[in-house]
């Protein structure tokens, strides 16, 4: 296990330092010039030029990347071209909103989509099971800004009982925290919701067909018991794999939920880069988002380990 | 545990406790705090290396001038307490008002002012064209400085005092002291407001604390000048990107004030009371397209002039704006509701859309069929709109188009190049200024004439820099306004550049917000109150 964990990790290595030189070549390649951007709309063509040379953009493009890899060898992701701040304190800034709305948005849809999976595969057929793929289609086909315009208009402006936008450290206590988070997390859930519930009832039918489930029904077993115990757990390794992919997406930037209810997370920070080329923010983000997708896949893959012992590496 | 009536009816309580709690917390800071939804993000913290509107606001913020414009455009001392012009014109001697302070203590001193006034110097269109005519700039003592010409510059104490990008603000020596085309990260003014780097989340908030330090000049504030009192304790200047979320903020009273509303939000507010709109900038913002003027057809006149005929500024402006009363329509090269407004030379104009016209002005420039390369910013909607508008126009004049859309970065970038738009040229591209800007035929970049040396487009005509000289050198606004004039007459005889309307962008702020002063370039936070 030990040796299968490291082998995952310096494939890691490899992974980010492929991402990098990607990300590297295609921001390069594609058109944009921060100088210009930096220097405003009534700045003369000689003023950009000798802002992109103080910027050091004007260096050939093999110096800028050995001298943007060697600084991340050494772990300094570099610093914002606009702002000066270092990219890492910037992503540190937007990590907690990020993060925060991953947990309250799992925190909603898992309990929730694994109940309706599970009840819609134990009931499959019935009107039970219709009602609650119905429900998880809708949550597919809402788009995000639907659903979070309608939630932000009846429970912010119509019934006043929550914030429209916004973000409130944890640290400024629990209650502010959370009220910032549940409609976006209710209207990124939605989707989360539907998807992890179809997987769950595939996974339990396949599995509440099996003979091992039809002796448990003879022994007289309590159904309950049947769905959680037996069918739940044997079921579970499809379930954890789109849960491990949800929280992956969801770290990754869910950038349409974070710009309608105005929450400065890791999204919004690398689509204002890409919309002014702030290409040392864009590189550094993409980055640290290529190492928490595979830190996420190894987790993911490990945990089968606990759902289904005879897992092993 | 047994639930009982009593047990929920507490329960419901604490709930009801633990909602409304934040709300009296969030009512005693709302009193004391102004919070802005601003058009745009703070890119640059430095608003000498940068024309970017917001970071001009930035700087008004944390700033001061020398000078100040009042709502009538008279120019009036600011941070100066008092100045002598010699009598040959040449001299003047400026004494800085007593105790001024920077934020982090210093005493402002003539130094200061000297390297700030040198930095402005090198970057800004007036600001260059005051310097060729400078022989001097040197402090006397610790608070006074002398500014030596080699010829008359009427307008010296115009460009000093100026609120449109880039504004002379004095900053620290050490600070102005930086090569003026490397942006500077400090923030630290003698300015009204101190900015708060501890609670600013760059790309999402920025802070700033009332300055205790700060001495206004003892006059009612009136545009740019006067007494720049800080009545909030706390401004924040947040960027919000999603425009229906920061109108759904401002209507449960999260947020206080939107610089700008799209017209097609306007209706959501119009009826709620706890809202009101105003138009800040009296004299708005005017599209205007740029051609390449160093490529085929547009190194020829005729299809420039061609351009005049084929645009319908009513059309690009209703695609957007929808109800006329946010746009009209403008032919002055000055811009419309300006002191420098002129009817010459625009027949074009008056008689309306002309494609007919258009296309025998294209066939006399010889235009041979190649595809005009139209950059179609895709980021604003009245610019992308008037793109799509201009394509069709151009094809019915029988001209073959190419729509390149790109973000604003892109744009930026690729307009660099002179080259031949099938080589990663451009043809055409737009892009706005606000109406005062225009109103400066020296300070806007795009008002230049000079060629390659010059903006975008690089037009280039001898008559329009000598009348700019002139213009410049003039001694009084009727003066000014006569030349403005014969400026327009030969303008739009080699056409620099066409307009595609002027509009009027509403701003929107919660009904106890008062006090908020209207300027063309600028949107200034002090003397803004509750209640």
């Amino acid at each position: 296990m030990i040796i299968y964990i490291l082998r995952r990790l310096g494939a890691t290595l490899i992974v980010m330092g492929l991402v990098g030189l990607m990300v590297f070549v295609l921001l390069h390649l594609a058109p944009g010039d921060p100088a210009a951007v930096i220097a405003g709309d009534n700045a003369t063509p000689e003023q950009i030029a000798q802002l992109r040379q103080m910027l050091g953009l004007d260096d050939p493009l093999p110096v800028q990347f050995l001298r943007w890899m060697g600084d991340v060898v050494q772990g300094d992701l570099g610093v914002s071209i606009y702002s000066n701040e270092p990219v890492a304190q910037l992503i540190m800034q937007r990590m907690e909103a990020t993060v925060s709305l991953a947990i309250a948005t799992l925190a909603f849809a898992v309990p929730i989509a694994i109940a309706f999976g599970v009840i819609a595969a134990h009931r499959a057929g019935t009107t039970v099971d219709r009602i609650l793929m119905l429900f998880s289609v809708m949550g597919f086909s809402l788009p995000a800004f639907v659903l979070g315009y309608m939630l932000s208009w009846l429970f912010a402006i119509e019934w006043k009982l929550l914030p429209v936008q916004g973000f409130t450290p944890i640290s400024e206590g629990i209650w502010p925290w959370a009220r910032n988070l549940i409609l976006p997390s209710v209207t990124l859930g939605m989707t989360y919701t539907a998807l992890i519930a179809r997987i769950t009832r595939t996974s339990m039918l396949e599995v509440l067909s099996e003979d091992f489930i039809r002796t448990a029904r003879a022994k007289g077993v309590a159904v309950p018991r049947i769905l959680v115990k037996h069918a739940l757990r044997n079921a579970g390794v499809p379930i954890a794999t789109v849960i491990g992919i949800g929280i992956a997406l969801l770290i990754g930037g869910v950038v349409v939920t974070e710009t309608v209810f105005n929450i400065p997370g890791v999204g919004r920070l690398v689509v204002d880069a890409i919309a002014r080329r702030d290409y040392p923010v864009i590189q550094g983000v993409i980055l640290v988002f290529s190492g928490i997708y595979v830190f996420v896949n190894l987790a993911t893959d490990l945990s089968y380990t606990l759902i289904d012992p005879r897992i092993r590496y | 545990m047994k639930t009982t009536r009593r047990t929920l009816l507490q329960g419901a309580a604490f709930a009801g406790i633990l909602i409304a709690a934040p709300r009296f917390s969030f009512a005693t800071a709302r009193s004391t705090t102004l919070r802005c939804v601003m058009h745009a993000d703070l890119a640059s913290l430095d608003p000498i290396a940068t024309t970017a509107s917001i970071t001009a606001y930035h700087g008004a913020l944390i700033y001061d001038t020398l000078f100040g414009h009042d709502a009538d455009s008279i120019t009036r001392p600011q941070m100066v307490s008092d100045y002598t012009v010699s009598d040959d014109g040449l001299t003047y001697v400026f004494i800085l008002r007593k105790g001024l302070k920077f934020h982090d203590g210093q005493p402002v001193t003539a130094r200061d002012a000297v390297a700030s006034i040198k930095r402005w110097g090198a970057r800004d269109g007036a600001g260059q064209h005051l310097f060729k005519r400078v022989a001097d700039v040197s402090a006397k003592d610790d608070s006074s400085f002398s500014i030596v010409l080699n010829e008359p510059y009427p307008l010296i104490l115009d460009w000093l005092g100026k609120s449109s990008p880039s504004i002379c603000f004095i900053m620290r020596e050490a600070d102005a002291s930086t090569d003026p085309g490397k942006p500077i990260t400090e923030a630290v003014g003698s300015g009204p407001y101190m900015f708060n780097r501890a609670e600013t989340r760059t790309g999402s908030q920025y802070v700033y604390d009332r300055n205790p330090e700060y001495v206004a000049v003892a006059e009612p504030a009136s545009g740019f000048a006067g007494g720049k009192v800080a009545k909030f304790e706390r401004i924040i200047l947040q960027n919000m990107p999603d425009e229906q979320t920061a109108v759904s903020a401002l209507q449960a009273g999260e947020i206080d004030f939107i610089e700008k509303i799209s017209p097609e939000l306007l209706s959501q507010l119009e009826g709620d009371s706890s809202v009101k709109l105003e138009v800040l900038n009296k004299t708005g913002a005017m599209g205007w397209l740029r051609m390449n003027t160093l490529q085929p057809p547009f190194n020829n006149v005729k299809a420039r002039q061609a351009m005049l005929y084929l645009i319908d500024q009513a059309a690009v402006m209703q695609a957007t704006f929808g109800d006329p009363k946010h746009y009209k329509g403008c032919a002055s090269l000055f811009a419309c509701g300006t002191t420098m407004e002129s009817d010459a030379n625009t027949g074009w104009f008056k008689g309306g859309q002309n494609i007919e016209k258009a296309a025998a002005l294209f066939k006399e420039a010889g235009y041979d069929g190649t595809p005009v390369v139209i950059m179609q910013q895709t980021t604003l909607p009245v610019l992308s709109n008037a793109s799509l508008l201009l394509a069709q126009w151009l094809r019915q004049a029988g001209v073959n188009v190419e729509l390149v859309p790109l973000d604003w970065a892109g744009i930026v970038a690729r307009r660099s190049n002179k080259g031949k738009a099938s080589e990663g040229g451009w043809n055409i591209f737009m892009t706005y200024a606000s109406g005062s800007a225009y109103n400066n035929p020296i300070a806007l970049a795009g008002h230049a004439a000079t060629g390659e040396k010059g903006w975008f487009g690089w037009p280039e005509d001898a008559k329009h820099e000598q009348l700019r000289d002139a213009w410049a050198a003039a001694p009084d606004l009727a003066s000014r306004q006569k030349i403005a004039h014969e400026m327009q007459e030969n303008a739009w005889n080699f056409v620099p550049h066409v307009y595609l309307g002027q509009w009027f962008d509403t701003a929107a702020m919660r009904s106890d917000v008062n006090g908020m002063i209207g300027l063309p370039d600028l949107v200034p936070f002090w003397n803004v109150s509750r209640g």
